[in-house]
């Protein structure tokens, strides 16, 4: 690979990274609190794939940086400050009841679908390696979130209802997910990295259509989401706080 | 509407290709796809199991050794009488537990556990009959996202943790600092 | 048969080692105590799950968060195990939920005490895993098939939850002066509190001649406390970590660390509710019940038009 190109790639996937983490956050903030004992177990799982997926990308990171992927990681996750992350805003946001939870965890999980596809082309073996085995485990959130959505889309008028309020309010976060990044154009070049154009059109159909099939009207909105992924809501900075906060007691120590 | 913790579904778990779906336990689940993947989520959160199998507790028909010693045998079936398959699982050791042992055709759930003890090899201990049709199973091109995700996990398997060479090691170098003393401290 | 003939042939199945399966001819009595039991073992997974839910967000970590998930997880799985085994005996979970959420049924009280700190996750995991190991043991010979079934599959996971604690306890002992002293005192409440979760004396425990009979419980709590002690000292020692007892001391003659009395007041308190987090536990589980309300039903609704 280009040498010049190790370190943006390593930023195009530090994003990827901390759209992860700070969902797996949220993700992991409903154990011990679902409807039904059955779903308490399946999304601490979804939750604990997201962290695994975290930790696979923040050691690619490493590796590109040339950094020793058995600390960076940690230090990446518990010692930025909050200006550093390049997390979606969409997945800063609370966690909201379940329908919020799941139609977030929907939009997020089928743009990984299509993005992971893509990656799995990528001319970084490792990379390509990654997200083949990543997409394995995504796979089966797709499904369970498609059944989850079409469900709680159709089951009755409050779950219906509830679906909707949480769409109307997500679907602009969602144009986000495939915002084109600061050095794209020479990842996609070199083969490294998948253009977001292609993956912004192929992702909103097949949502699309899984949001038609439960019934759900996507709202029509105006211009997108601006600025990028530098730029957080004031969920961050709380929700950083308490990530970080007993690391940073003793920020040398070993835990 | 009422609230409950939806239907049971009884879980057949098969560990390796080749070996008998094992009856693992329950899950509680509104419909057969949400079943099969509360199913994957509560018992396949370590290796081995290459299927799954989940059908309705209401759909199973079972006995144990004390009931089936009273099981008469059915009429022979009339003509034009329903032809039904059924899976039969059954215990055959004390430490054991049900497992899939093979399939009868029979008219109706009693004569199939009575079809299905008669051609048990030996007294079963406990012998279920399931309809064929009511059993939801994973499909072998699934079986990798269902699957795989298990084996990657190894934080799971309590050899990840090297406790014993670690308290070795400071029984033999141990920490330089003076053991606390903690008298009184009892609440 | 009559009763006394069925109850003897019951004892004799037992006492050749056979299990008893659903359906088995049981005494009431047998059934009464095992719905009793198992509820209130898959009541205090479920229970268990929230002082150290509380602590993923904040795990130091990243192999840490993991971990934690993973553990927080498998006691939800062990619960549902369970729960399994109770609705074998023919009781509903919509019951037994029911029961924990009005207060009528218990669960361990244990999980009455608060986490304070990242310390308390690695003594939890250390001290009230390494005591539920025991117990699980001994519970995985239980004369009752789903039950022990059920026992032989949570052993099978449990163990690395207590190493997962261990090895937090032992990150922190050869850390900072910060972090040893977040361990000590995390030892420190948590000490009594585990030695309580073997329940009263044997002498003042009503229900154990039974459940010894039939068995259910083959070993005593007072057996299983004494086992629990000598397995921890020793832990303890190679830490540098000192237990809350003055009283603590090995005897020769025996092979055991003798140990302090308990403080029975506190324990029958925790039991009977008065615990620092009865109330809090319980106004979590029953808030997530009926959060969740819609969902349940907006999901029986759609499986009841497919």
């Amino acid at each position: 690979m280009n040498l010049e190109l190790r370190l943006p790639l390593a930023d195009a996937l530090l994003r990827l990274a901390d759209d992860e983490m700070i969902l797996a956050h949220r993700d992991s903030e409903w154990t011990g609190h679902a409807p039904i004992l059955e779903e308490d177990i399946a999304f601490a799982n979804i939750a604990l794939d997201e962290m695994g997926h975290a930790g696979v990308w923040y050691r690619l990171v490493a590796e590109l940086r040339g950094e020793d992927p058995d600390t960076h990681p940690d230090q990446l996750v518990f010692h930025r400050a909050l200006d550093e992350f390049r997390c979606l805003r969409l997945v800063e946001l609370p966690k909201g009841d379940w329908a919020f939870t799941i139609v977030r965890q929907f939009l997020f999980d089928s743009a990984e679908v299509v993005r992971l596809q893509a990656l799995r082309r990528s001319e970084y073996p490792p990379l390509a390696k990654a997200a083949a085995k990543i997409a394995i485990e995504e796979r089966y959130h797709d499904r369970h979130l498609r059944a989850w959505v079409r469900r709680l889309g159709l089951g009755t008028e409050e779950s219906h209802r509830r679906m909707q309020a949480a769409l109307d309010q997500l679907w602009p976060y969602a144009t986000q997910l495939f915002e084109p990044q600061v050095s794209e154009s020479e990842l996609v070049a070199a083969g490294l990295f998948p253009a977001s154009e292609p993956m912004a059109a192929e992702w909103a159909e097949a949502a699309a259509a899984i949001l038609a099939d439960a019934d759900l009207k996507i709202p029509t909105v105006g211009p997108g989401m601006n600025g990028g992924r530098e730029n957080h809501t004031d969920h961050l900075e709380p929700l950083l706080a308490e990530m970080q906060s007993v690391a940073r007691l003793e920020p040398q120590a070993s835990w | 509407m009422s609230d409950t913790q939806w239907p049971r579904y009884e879980v057949f778990v098969q560990e390796r290709p080749g070996r008998p779906h094992q009856h693992a336990g329950s899950v509680h689940a509104p419909d057969p796809e949400m079943a099969l993947l509360n199913a994957r989520d509560v018992f396949v959160r370590r290796p081995e199991c290459a299927s799954l199998w989940v059908a309705p507790s209401a759909t199973v028909r079972g006995g144990t050794a004390e009931e089936l010693s009273q099981l008469v045998a059915a009429p022979v079936s009339e003509e034009g009488s329903p032809d039904i398959e059924y899976l039969v699982f059954a215990k055959l050791e004390e430490r054991g537990t049900l497992a899939h042992v093979g399939e009868v055709h029979a008219t109706g759930p009693d004569d199939a556990l009575a079809a299905a003890k008669a051609a048990a090899s030996r007294p079963p201990l406990a012998l279920w009959v399931v309809p064929a049709a009511r059993v939801e199973r994973t499909l072998p091109e699934e079986a990798a996202s269902m699957f795989d995700p298990s084996r990657h996990k190894p934080f799971r398997d309590q050899a990840f943790y090297h406790i014993q060479t670690a308290l070795r090691r400071l029984r033999r170098d141990p920490l330089p600092i003076a053991s606390l003393q903690n008298r009184g401290k009892k609440r | 048969m009559t009763d006394d003939e069925r109850l003897a042939h019951f004892e004799a199945r037992i006492g050749r080692g056979e299990k008893i399966e659903p359906g088995d001819w049981m005494p009431p009595e047998y059934r009464r105590q095992l719905i009793r039991m198992i509820s209130q073992h898959a009541h205090s997974e479920i229970v268990g799950m929230l002082p150290e839910g509380g602590w993923i967000t904040m795990a130091p970590s990243l192999r840490r968060k993991l971990v934690l998930v993973a553990k927080v997880q498998d006691e939800g799985g062990h619960g549902q195990y369970l729960y399994h085994a109770a609705e074998t005996l023919g009781i509903s979970r919509e019951e037994m939920i029911e029961a924990l959420h009005s207060g009528k049924a218990k669960y361990s009280s244990i999980f009455n005490y608060p986490a304070r700190s990242w310390a308390d996750i690695g003594v939890i995991g250390w001290f009230v895993d390494g005591a539920a190991i025991l117990n699980q043991t001994m519970l995985a010979r239980s004369s009752y098939g789903p039950y022990a079934r059920a026992m032989v599959r949570i052993s099978a996971e449990e163990s690395f939850h207590n190493k997962q604690g261990i090895e937090i306890v032992l990150a922190l002992i050869e850390g900072t002066p910060t972090q040893r002293a977040m361990a000590q005192d995390a030892v420190n409440r948590w000490w009594w509190p585990t030695l309580m979760m073997f329940g009263p004396h044997d002498s003042e425990s009503p229900n154990t001649p039974a459940l010894v009979r039939w068995g259910i419980k083959t070993r005593s709590n007072d057996e299983l406390r004494q086992e629990f002690v000598n397995q921890t000292v020793p832990q303890a020692e190679a830490m540098r970590l000192s237990l809350p007892d003055p009283d603590l001391r090995f005897d020769e003659s025996t092979g055991n660390w003798r140990f302090g009395e308990i403080d029975w007041g506190e324990f029958w308190r925790v039991v009977g509710g008065d615990g620092p987090c009865n109330r809090e536990r319980l106004q979590a589980r029953r808030a997530a019940h009926e959060d969740g309300l819609w969902v349940r039903e907006a999901m029986a609704a759609y499986a009841a038009r497919a």
